[in-house]
């Protein structure tokens, strides 16, 4: 790629000389880059097509249907939608998936924003390295993994929280078998795991806010609260926004703490929508009742998306 | 011109921020403990923080017991194929949407992205009835083929594509080079830190992934990582902990090491790509 890139003068010489042919050149090189265009999306179009596109609209033709996967289907309208707004169990899961939302949010940020504000400062430079390190690592780890170390550590005979919990005298709970600890103690492990997630987009985003603004903030005399509320809030919050929607709509679709450290339980309390949609579908094998609860998982990220978007106006800050 | 109060009250802080950095890790560094120490000794109370005795006889049970290193190059094979396979798609389409003029370009594009509104469970049902149909229940094809449509991938090179300067494709193409060689080398040379983010954020959730492997493979042989931990433990969840701990260990020290040897590029491509796993 030594070629100047000055070369203009060959660029405006028709390749093969008269201005007729010229104009049909044009043409099949328009028709060749299309041709090339759909040759090069097609892989990606194909997949997206058989693998999200397609089952969507499949998702919504099943949700219409009575389909046990290894038995008989029979077309029933709306039925499936009529049972699930009867259904105390995926009622408890809908609510249940609420709840961890609302406290993975309010924690996420509510401790995020403190955590970026403290490391975002001067301080030794192995301390916040080895801060952004162990708060981060966990993000990286499967849930898997996770799930089964969390598990142990909240056992009630070897756990180590109960242990040191009691030392302290403090009657624990045996957390993952109390069905009023069940819910608290998953959304305490999911913050562990990804909280670290929340405070390097925080920590990016308050990088990026100009220094100047500081400087003229405090040439007038703003004092540090002022400046927090007056700079740093308005100029974080596109960031606290994103923050906020990735969070929720990652909670909304929790999984496998569910399914590994507790299976739902004890007495359907930490049973997700996801975890629900999972049993019916793969170990009831109810394909259409499945896939209509999948849609209102859908519909409802798609209302809250919309509704914080709509909210987001009036607090987000755009420059 | 600090007051030794506020140097103090710093202090303070950054001692705080010691402590909390060490309760983040402890979880993993009492997991490791458990997996070196001698079976007696190893889950007691109050935990032996600062072992002598140390023993790597579990690691040994652990290949007994499941195998463990064909889930090792299962999680390999898998990872690089939807890595490899995500680039290369999103590469391709990225470029014709962003350089190339074609009838319903906008539509198209449009669409796709309307797909990254749907969360992946809406399309689980469907999709499980597609690979069965095909007949390839329990199989890898059935684990990486959904995965190599990244719309994210998509979008993100797209974007990048529409700054590099065009003038360098003219030249390329004056000399003589079609699509193909042009991709090869202008854009692809010119486009490093978004493809090694996708890269990254692509192998981390293949790596990881637990909700669809375990849907579609069930023989011990084909599993992953993950899925396999969980299989382990549910195999001899009643025995002694101390191998699925060892099997736990072994997972995740090699990602420390990564993570250690790459944390900036590893958490700035997580940044960028905007989405928790």
């Amino acid at each position: 790629m030594a070629r100047p890139l000055g070369s203009t003068d060959q660029r405006l010489r028709p390749v093969h000389g008269g201005a007729p042919t010229a104009g049909r050149d044009r043409l099949t090189r328009r028709c060749r880059d299309a041709l090339a265009a759909y040759a090069f999306i097609s892989p990606a179009y194909v997949l997206f097509l058989v693998f999200l596109a397609g089952p969507l609209l499949g998702a919504i033709v099943l949700s219409l249907y009575s389909w046990q996967l290894l038995g008989s289907s029979e077309f029933i309208g709306l039925d499936n939608f009529r049972t699930l707004a009867q259904d105390d169990v995926a009622l408890r899961s809908i609510g249940n998936t609420f709840a961890f939302t609302f406290w993975s949010v309010v924690l996420h940020i509510g401790l995020g924003l403190p955590l970026a504000l403290a490391v975002n400062r001067a301080m030794p430079t192995i301390l916040s390295y080895v801060l952004r390190a162990s708060v981060f690592f966990p993000m990286l780890v499967s849930w898997a993994a996770v799930s089964l170390i969390w598990k142990y550590i909240l056992d009630p005979n070897f756990g180590v929280i109960n242990y040191y919990l009691e030392r302290l005298g403090i009657a624990a709970p045996t957390f993952l078998v109390d069905p009023d600890w069940a819910m608290p103690a998953l959304i305490v492990v999911d913050l562990w795991k990804t909280i670290g997630f929340t405070f390097i987009i925080l920590l990016a985003g308050l990088q990026g806010i100009p220094s100047h603004l500081y400087d003229a903030a405090r040439v007038d005399g703003a004092s540090a609260v002022q400046r927090f509320w007056n700079v740093t809030l308005p100029m974080l919050s596109p960031t606290l926004f994103f923050a906020t929607i990735i969070t929720f709509i990652g909670a909304f679709q929790i999984f496998e703490p569910m399914f590994i450290m507790t299976g739902g339980g004890p007495k359907d309390s930490t049973l997700s929508i996801v975890m629900h949609i999972y049993e019916t579908a793969f170990r009831r094998f109810e394909m259409g009742y499945a896939s209509a609860l999948a849609l209102v998982v859908f519909v409802v990220i798609m209302i809250v998306t919309l509704v914080q978007l709509r909210i987001g106006r009036y607090w987000v800050h755009y420059e | 011109m600090s007051s030794s109060r506020q140097i103090a009250g710093r202090w303070l802080l950054n001692a705080a921020l010691v402590v909390l950095g060490l309760l983040m890790f402890a979880p993993f560094y009492w997991m490791l403990l458990n997996a070196v120490l001698p079976e007696r000794l190893a889950f007691k109370l109050p935990p032996i923080w600062w072992p002598q005795d140390l023993t790597l006889d579990h690691f040994g049970k652990v290949f007994e017991l499941i195998p463990f290193g064909m889930f090792v190059v299962n999680s390999l094979k898998i990872t690089a194929i939807v890595t490899v396979g995500v680039l290369v798609t999103s590469t391709l389409a990225a470029y014709a949407f962003a350089r190339l003029q074609f009838p319903g370009r906008d539509v198209l594009f449009i669409v796709l992205l309307a797909s990254l509104m749907v969360p992946g469970q809406v399309t689980v049902v469907p999709t499980f009835i597609v690979l069965r149909t095909l007949g390839l229940v329990d199989t890898h094809e059935a684990v990486y083929l959904p995965q190599l449509i990244n719309v994210l991938g998509i979008f993100l090179l797209r974007q990048w594509f529409l700054t590099l300067p065009r003038e360098l494709e003219d030249a390329a193409r004056i000399d003589g080079a079609g699509h193909v060689g042009i991709l090869r080398h202008v854009v692809v040379p010119l486009s490093g830190p978004p493809l090694a983010a996708l890269a990254i954020f692509c192998s981390q959730q293949a790596w990881n992934d637990f909700f669809w492997p375990n849907i579609m493979l069930s023989s011990p042989e084909k599993m992953t990582l993950p899925v396999g931990l969980v299989y382990l433990q549910g195999q001899y969840g009643t025995g002694s902990p101390v191998v699925i701990f060892a099997a736990i260990a072994m997972v995740v020290v090699p990602v420390l090491i990564l993570f250690l040897a790459a944390q900036r590029p590893i958490t700035q491509s997580l940044a960028l790509t905007g989405l928790r796993g």
